[in-house]
């Protein structure tokens, strides 16, 4: 029932943050540089086809009138149509946020799979040779761009090595229908084990490249976090009772450790879907934060709205989860939440 | 059971990744080629370089440009009439869509209505036409406003749409042809030409297949699929080809990554003279409103180096020496053996003697915009050239957008910017028409705002001339004014530059006997041969 309750609450919290979202991102569409008008129809178009457009758009009304014009087609699920593929914005994302999500959700694993185990590692080993190992992939994770990293990863197992593919999300001699837009779980619909195998060898790169801040990141806030609980006084009774290290950390050091670590995943993770453009770009990756600043630069009003609002609205959702995910760990955190709220 | 359970994982991983090392082998002729985004598959919307690939492919027109030589050649029609203001076309009569409709005078007539009614993309080229009449099934019959003689090239810019096709798929809209069929052929086609669509994806990729019953046949040798890719980063476009991804690049790589991927095996492809690079000047604020100091600068103005900025190979560059206001091989230019365009700092310091400012009065804004990285160099350039005249300038980084909204008044067009343009159907009224008559000055072709009556005569004699000789006469006489008055450096001759992979033939643009005088046409693909 706590739980529900919080829920609950944090999501009506997040529908206020979504409505202030809709309305400056559609103020600030319409307030950078360029007419969509123009844009859209090309440098060609005569002042009439820009004008004509101008009034469909009813890019002419005022700004309230337009947002409330928005909104009303909003609640019908309708996002408009995108200048920049004169289709739905609602097929787009459709099309686009399936792939980003694919791409974060491995990445997200990653970090958890790498970052996690690698931090616990270094505060068991503290101050010896697989401590400072750690602390230097992890600085070397943290302080260099993704897009860095997406470029020398792509060089060395792409293009010298050839072990792993550079573009897209499956080898063109495959031919996968589209069910989920999931290529992992269409591929598996399909049945089709080959073309599962190979779209998995097409994400690896992408999402090491988007998780290796992040596990640099939980690497080290786990270490410092397992550093300090290992001083607390109750681990110093665990090993008093011989109980082996590995039960130690696994049991004792390591839940309590998780908490911060898991709140910067959880950010960390949501932060990904707009930072993950240069990823995309880098890997041909037809995703949903490509399409994002393909739009701005185009000044396709719609699209950029959609987009901006799907992109905070998965931010939100990942910060639920989290608050019921840390709640979960600590009973404390969860009474504390359930009291505030 | 809880065993099998446990090593299930393992055993799809095992067998995934197995898997993986054991791809199917790619269909022998899958050609892979990349662009700018985003493709526009609709006749009535596209413009860029990647939806002219996809009409050039996809659709038929009346005519092609010929090939190796000026000039239009018959293609979905064999013959044509002019007769005043009316130009009559016979057709053929052994055309069928890829959907299976004969092709008929209806389709043309649809189409053109269609261009009009949406009125965007190439739609502007067609603005003199009046109305197209169907007279029998293979006769149709355009009406123009007034004579204008590059109707014919402006029809390969007209891609006939299957009538009967479109009008099963028509969205909502008003009227009786509703949505014209927008909706649907964003992601469809409805043409006759050689390939047909397999899947659209605007951001990542149109894919092809070979139409086998197309009505000239596709060779054996060209592709059996094609694949365009668009936005591809210049990394990983060049990682892509030396490892065997990729075929051909796009133009708009880096000559760096061009060398480089020459040194990986990879040859050139060349597509000339259908545009130029153009520094263009504002000659409404002062100081170039004085037609010295712009003659000073043109002067001034390093073409060498410019074109060495474009180097690729010692043989290869992306630009070469302008003779002109018109790029060598279009009507009305200036032989290349007649002399190109040099840096003359006698003749520069000559006419800045004769300018009525003082340039150290002045800082002039000199434009670069942000999508094109290489306009940055040429701007440097500038900066550099210029200051030896004594002009202080002020470089400024411009986003397209802001740009084309900037060049709308004289009062904030930058002092100098710069622009590739090209002439959208090889023929130089829709160069030098766009850019230079005083009715269309404030576009992103026409920072100049030229006011200049004998260009605006000339430019319409150009439109209106009843033969060849007399075009070519009137775009001579325009040729001679604009180097007189100098409202643009000519900065070189646009020679557009593809990487391509070992594994692709493209004749049409390998070999300038075959060569089109059309933007993109020589990437068409029933004329490209793939090697196994």
């Amino acid at each position: 029932m706590g739980f529900l309750r919080i829920f609950l609450r944090r999501l009506g919290t997040a529908l206020l943050v979504l409505f202030g979202v809709s309305l400056l991102i559609f103020v600030i569409a319409r307030v950078i540089p360029g007419d969509p008008a123009r844009v859209a129809l090309g440098p060609n178009a005569t002042a009439e086809q820009v004008s004509a457009l101008r009034e469909m758009l009813r890019l002419d009304d005022p700004v309230p009138l337009q947002y409330l014009h928005y909104m009303g087609r909003l609640f019908q699920g309708d996002l408009g149509i995108s200048l920049y593929t004169n289709r739905p914005v609602t097929t787009d994302i459709a099309e686009f946020l399936p792939a980003t999500l694919e791409l974060i959700l491995l990445a997200g694993v990653m970090m958890v799979a790498i970052g996690l185990p690698l931090g616990i590692l270094a505060a068991r080993y503290r101050g010896r040779w697989p401590d400072h190992l750690v602390r230097i992939a992890a600085l070397l994770g943290v302080s260099a761009p993704s897009f860095v990293w997406a470029v020398v990863l792509m060089l060395i197992f792409g293009f010298w090595l050839q072990w792993l593919p550079i573009q897209s999300r499956l080898h063109d001699s495959f031919t996968i229908a589209p069910v989920t837009g999931f290529m992992l779980i269409d591929t598996l619909i399909a049945g089709n084990l080959a073309a599962f195998g190979n779209a998995i060898s097409h994400l690896i790169l992408p999402a090491f490249a988007l998780a290796l801040s992040g596990i640099g990141q939980a690497a080290r806030l786990t270490r410092a976090n397992m550093i300090e609980t290992y001083d607390k006084p109750y681990i110093e009774m665990a090993r008093a009772y011989g109980f082996p290290e590995g039960r130690i950390a696994r049991r004792y050091a390591f839940k309590p450790s998780l908490i911060p670590s898991l709140t910067i995943i959880g950010l960390d993770f949501a932060a990904m879907l707009g930072s993950a453009f240069l990823v995309e770009q880098v890997f041909g990756w037809p995703g949903l934060s490509r399409y994002g600043v393909q739009v701005i630069l185009r000044k396709d009003l719609n699209a950029i709205v959609g987009t901006v609002l799907i992109i905070a609205a998965l931010f939100l959702l990942m910060n639920i989860l989290v608050d019921l995910l840390t709640g979960l760990l600590n009973p404390r955190i969860r009474h504390a939440q359930g009291d505030k709220a | 059971m809880t065993m099998h359970l446990s090593k299930m994982p393992k055993v799809a991983l095992l067998t995934a990744l197995f898997a993986t090392s054991a791809l199917p082998a790619l269909a022998g002729g899958t050609l892979r080629l990349d662009e700018v985004p985003v493709g526009e598959l609709d006749p009535g919307k596209a413009l860029d370089y990647a939806d002219s690939l996809l009409m050039f492919n996809v659709y038929d027109t009346l005519v092609m440009p010929t090939a190796g030589a000026p000039g239009q050649s018959p293609h979905l029609a064999t013959e044509w009439t002019i007769e005043g203001n009316l130009v009559t076309f016979k057709l053929r009569d052994d055309v069928k869509f890829q959907s299976g409709n004969a092709f008929t005078a209806d389709d043309v007539v649809f189409s053109f209505d269609r261009m009009k009614a949406l009125g965007q993309g190439n739609a502007y080229l067609f603005s003199t036409v009046e109305k197209a009449e169907a007279v029998d099934a293979n006769t149709v019959k355009f009406t123009l406003s007034a004579a204008y003689a590059p109707f014919i090239a402006s029809l390969t810019r007209l891609p006939i749409l299957d009538k009967a096709l479109v009008l099963q798929h028509l969205g909502d809209g008003e009227g009786e042809m509703k949505d014209w069929g927008q909706a649907w052929l964003s992601a469809n086609s409805a043409g006759s030409g050689a390939y047909k669509i397999v899947s659209h994806n605007p951001q990542s990729e149109t894919v092809m297949s070979r139409n086998d019953g197309y009505f000239l046949g596709v060779p054996a040798e060209a592709p059996d699929e094609v694949r365009l890719r668009y936005g591809l980063e210049a990394a990983t476009v060049r990682a892509m080809v030396s490892s065997g991804e990729h075929d051909i690049t796009s133009q708009w790589l880096p000559p760096e990554v061009m060398m480089a991927m020459v040194g990986d095996g990879a040859h050139l492809l060349q597509e000339a003279g259908t545009g130029g690079f153009y520094i263009k000047l504002n000659t409404q604020k002062a100081p170039l409103d004085d037609v010295n100091c712009r003659l000073a600068l043109a002067n001034a103005f390093d073409y060498q180096t410019a074109m060495a900025i474009t180097q690729i190979t010692p043989e290869v560059a992306g630009g070469t020496a302008p003779t002109g206001a018109i790029p060598v091989g279009m009507l009305g230019a200036k032989p290349r053996d007649g002399g190109t365009l040099t840096r003359n700092m006698d003749a520069a310091k000559d006419y800045l003697s004769k300018c009525a400012y003082n340039p150290a009065d002045y800082t002039l804004e000199l434009s670069w915009v942000a999508e094109v990285p290489l306009e940055e160099r040429f701007a440097l350039l500038m900066q550099q050239n210029f200051s030896e005249l004594g002009f202080n300038t002020e470089i400024v980084r411009v986003p397209w957008v802001l740009f084309t909204e900037r060049v709308a008044k004289p009062e904030t067009t930058p002092n100098i910017s710069q622009v590739f343009v090209t002439a959208v159907t090889g023929d130089p009224d829709t160069l030098l028409y766009p850019m230079y008559h005083s009715s269309l000055s404030g576009t992103w072709q026409s920072p100049e705002y030229l006011k200049d009556a004998e260009v605006d005569a000339l430019l319409d004699k150009g439109r209106t001339a009843a033969t060849p000789a007399d075009r070519e006469a009137a775009y001579a006489a325009v040729n001679d004014r604009l180097m007189a008055l100098a409202p643009t450096i000519y900065g070189f001759d646009r020679n557009t530059v593809m990487a391509a992979s070992s594994r692709v033939s493209v004749p049409a643009m390998e070999d300038p006997a075959k060569a089109y005088a059309l933007d993109g046409m020589g990437l068409s693909f029933r004329l490209m041969a793939m090697k196994d």
